[in-house]
């Protein structure tokens, strides 16, 4: 049997539990519900949810395309080195958005370092377009990728891999056909994890990528300007999201950080 | 047992871990099975790593087959996954996402081997559907050892194959163990920690202490001739190290052991089958040498055998019937005298 909490711990986390839900169930509790189908289909939403959608998945893939090989580097460092990449690599976790949003448009902006080649060598212009929503949501959701991948990287035994290559397998059979498939939950766990954090991104994708309805106004900048202009309809996309976000992380229930 | 077969793994294999070093000559012949046995922490595992090219050599050379693996000093190493050298795991360590032809499929490569011989073989031919976690720990053990030939490699490593066994289960696998590396005819190294496995799977025995071979010799030199305490331990002998002198060794602690040896000069080990140790009541009259008055410490039965441990001038320990105890009429704590012949201690000259 578990052994019973302190009272006074208990009671603690109840008014916890209670503040954190409060904002939640005011929410719902405003919520317009026989008017959902209509407020969820006008152009403004019906745009920014679709919007929304494949961007935030184009970005959770584009995340898993560069968080999987930084968690592998990661896995196999130690010492110093291995924090500072470590916190090079889970740096847009902490920063706000914006600086993040920011440093894009240094990068990627018309006149920043990668973006004025681009410009130049294809004519690929990224800010203030679809994919530039892509880049700010995937910049922000990558370390998510990167701290549930390492994490189950390094829970998985290391002689699986030299039992692949005592059967004859190359390191990158190994990887494939061994590794991967044995990680898989933490690659599903990293991947939802970042699609929920695309799909809510804000600060980077306003200062990267603007707010043009139709073409990068996703979910949250729609509900942002919708607070002025229409609360209802406001409160409808805020219910999306919400949801969307809760099934996610009750669908990932202790595979956020899989055991040591 | 074929000295005309050459050797098909051979080296020298040097591993420091901190303050820990392995050094080990190894060599084994074609088709040849040899246990590897030894104290824990003696370096077992870390050998068949060193081997299997997982962890450098900070100093000698490996070759297989003739072919130089990897040699101290050279920049081509060859990697883990060209040594064609199959190891399998203490817990068989086999990939939960696979089921047991997905596993013994893995490696298949090149090779022709015979799956389905080697399935049935290894009892295993009702199980290819199975996934690792619906398997018994010796099932899973079998299909490691299915993963690992199947890749028809020159040489198998084994870590503890039978650890994770109950008795019966053991004698199983170990006799079908036996046959399949013999029918295969790969060279084996196989790391055991009960002398049954060894003794009933080797060809030779080597016995690794503290990083260094002690003793390498065929089952019936090792079970005979003990070349350390470890050893003799191991396979029930008692050991005892002293200073010859003539046909006489003087112990430590002031015994004299007569032999039917003669010239001795030096430090020599004794060994002394429990066996040939005869316990009496009354001292035996006749032949004094080599009768010792001791007090029984226990008595311990295996079958019909009874290992009586003795302390008195020096600890021995006899094995007995279980009949001649009870005509004995001893237990812990009675008085025996404790007589072995001259011509049943074994003698082994120590390096000064």
């Amino acid at each position: 049997m578990t052994p019973q909490l302190p009272r006074l711990l208990r009671l603690a986390a109840f008014i916890a539990v209670a503040v954190v839900a409060a904002p939640l169930l005011s929410l719902l509790w405003r919520i317009p519900w026989s008017e959902l189908p209509r407020l969820l289909s006008t152009e403004v939403v019906a745009d920014a949810l679709v919007l929304s959608l494949v961007t935030s998945l184009i970005a959770a893939l584009l995340a898993l395309l560069i968080g999987i090989p930084i968690a592998f580097q990661l896995s196999r460092m130690t010492g110093i080195s291995a924090s500072t990449l470590r916190a090079v690599a889970t740096l847009p976790m902490v920063l706000p958005p914006v600086v993040g949003g920011a440093a894009l448009l240094f990068a990627f902006g018309r006149r920043g370092l990668i973006g004025e080649t681009l410009d130049n060598a294809a004519g690929l212009v990224l800010p203030y377009t679809p994919a530039g929503v892509v880049i700010a949501n995937a910049f922000v959701a990558t370390p998510f990728v990167v701290l549930t991948i390492e994490s189950g990287l390094r829970a998985l035994d290391p002689r699986y891999e030299l039992a692949a290559a005592s059967l004859g397998a190359s390191p990158l059979r190994a990887t494939l056909r061994v590794v991967l498939p044995m990680i898989r939950s933490s690659i599903v766990a990293g991947a939802f994890l970042a699609w929920a954090r695309a799909l809510g991104e804000f600060g980077a994708t306003i200062t990267f990528a603007g707010n043009v309805p139709g073409r990068t106004q996703t979910l949250p900048l729609a509900v942002f300007v919708a607070m002025e202009a229409d609360r209802d309809a406001a409160l409808a996309m805020s219910l999306v999201l919400v949801f969307v976000s809760l099934i996610v992380l009750v669908c990932l229930r202790d595979r956020w950080w899989p055991a040591k | 047992m074929n000295d005309q077969l050459n050797p098909l793994l051979e080296g020298r294999i040097v591993v420091e871990r901190g303050a820990f070093k392995l050094d080990v000559d190894v060599s084994v012949k074609q088709a040849e099975i040899v246990a590897l046995v030894g104290p824990n922490g003696a370096g077992k595992t870390t050998l068949l790593e060193a081997i299997l090219g997982w962890l450098p050599l900070a100093d000698g050379s490996v070759l297989l087959d003739g072919r130089m693996l990897e040699a101290h000093g050279e920049n081509k190493t060859v990697p883990t996954h060209e040594r064609e050298i199959g190891m399998v795991f203490q817990d068989g360590l086999l990939f939960p996402h696979l089921n047991v032809m997905g596993n013994i499929e893995f490696g298949i490569g090149t090779s022709l081997t015979n799956v389905s011989e080697l399935l049935g073989l290894l009892e295993i031919a009702d199980l290819v559907g199975r996934y690792p976690k619906e398997l018994s720990a010796g099932q899973r053990q079998r299909v490691a050892l299915a993963r690992t030939l199947a890749t028809a490699p020159k040489m198998v490593l084994l870590d503890e194959p039978l650890g994770a066994l109950d008795v019966t289960g053991r004698a199983i696998a170990r006799k079908l163990i036996g046959n399949v590396l013999r029918a295969n005819g790969a060279g084996a190294l196989v790391v055991t920690h009960d002398p049954a496995d060894a003794f009933a799977l080797a060809d030779r025995i080597l016995v690794l202490e503290n990083g260094h071979v002690t003793q390498y010799a065929p089952p019936d030199q090792i079970r005979t001739r003990p070349a350390t305490k470890w050893v003799a331990e191991l396979v029930g002998w008692n050991f005892f190290e002293g200073d010859g002198n003539g046909s006489l060794v003087n112990l430590a602690n002031g015994v004299e052991i007569a032999t039917a040896h003669s010239g001795l000069d030096g430090p020599v080990a004794v060994t002394i089958n429990p066996t040939a140790v005869a316990l009496y009541t009354e001292e035996p009259a006749g032949s004094p040498r080599n009768s010792w008055h001791c007090h029984v410490e226990s008595i311990e039965f295996v079958a019909d055998v009874a290992r009586v441990s003795l302390v008195g001038p020096f600890d021995i320990s006899a094995d007995v019937t279980r009949a001649a105890v009870a005509d004995l009429g001893i237990d812990t704590g009675s008085a025996v005298w404790a007589s072995l012949k001259a011509t049943e201690v074994g003698i082994q000259l120590l390096q000064g």
